[in-house]
């Protein structure tokens, strides 16, 4: 886990991820997507703490503004707060031991594409199977529906992240606790 | 701590700037159910201000921004107290 003096960016990391997910971008067709965030948080706070930080967000969004739902939190928690934590490995393994900036920028746009359309695929397989989606036609239906959407969303989710992390690593590198993790750094 | 303010500063003001722009497009999952003709059931739970509303009042600008404030003071308060819990002691 993280030292202490990491916790207010733990407070702020995920104060910004609330905010973040409320403010919806228009994409094609009157379709909108926001911010999801995991993967941000997984370049802040490293795997651990971004899937605990996600779990609060999704939890405040859930009791008090009926947002996500209390049946769903634990789809949701695997959904966006795992599958983002794993954004971590994704980008580990893409840029390599000492990676280069572009590289690295690379990484985390893809990571965090992937983190939005796997959340897609899985939260599309959930509702598929359940018996409300089966009269529609099931996961047959509801993937390539999911997916088709979020493939464009996750555009979105990794442009603004990945110009999040360019800038947080020009002005304060040292909030960014796991890109140093990612670096074997240690923190 | 003086960044942390300044970020929670630099949040608050994103979001007061960025709410009129906000999309109220149904987002990629409404989208999908929508095209697939289901309705969300009635929630067990419909939350203290749901969808973001204060109060019950209609969505416009200063509940969106109130319920965002809200949110994000408990979103802070609950992910410092967890974390702090959570942390390693033997480190400053």
């Amino acid at each position: 886990m993280l030292p202490r003096s990491f916790v207010p960016i733990i407070a702020v990391s995920s104060a910004f991820v609330f905010v973040g997910q409320m403010l919806n971008f228009p994409i094609v067709y009157g379709t909108s997507g926001h911010l999801v965030g995991g993967a941000f948080l997984a370049m802040l706070l490293g795997p651990h703490a971004a899937v605990i930080s996600m779990s609060i967000v999704l939890l405040i969004q859930a009791i008090f503004f009926a947002d996500g739902g209390i049946f769903t939190f634990g789809a949701n928690i695997f959904n966006m707060a795992v599958i983002g934590g794993l954004s971590f490995y994704v980008v580990k393994s893409l840029s390599g031991p000492s990676p280069s900036q572009k590289r690295l920028s690379a990484s985390v746009f893809t990571a965090s594409w992937l983190s939005i359309v796997l959340g897609a695929l899985a939260c599309a397989v959930q509702i598929g199977v359940s018996p409300m989606f089966a009269s529609a036609g099931g996961v047959m239906v509801t993937v390539p529906a999911m997916l088709f959407w979020h493939i464009i969303i996750g555009i979105g989710e990794a442009a603004i992240t990945n110009a999040l992390v360019l800038q947080l690593s020009r002005i304060s590198p040292a909030v960014l606790g796991g890109l140093t993790m990612l670096r074997g750094l240690g923190l | 701590m003086k960044g942390i303010t300044k970020a929670i500063v630099l949040i608050i003001i994103g979001l007061a700037v960025l709410i009129p722009f906000a999309s109220t497009y149904p987002d990629g999952l409404e989208k999908v159910a929508e095209s697939l003709g289901i309705e969300e059931p009635e929630p067990m739970w419909s939350g203290l201000m749901p969808d973001y509303t204060f109060l019950f009042t209609e969505n416009s600008y200063m509940t969106r921004l109130i319920s965002g404030l809200i949110g994000l003071f408990l979103v802070f308060s609950v992910a410092w107290g967890v974390g702090w819990a959570l942390a390693r002691k033997n480190r400053v």
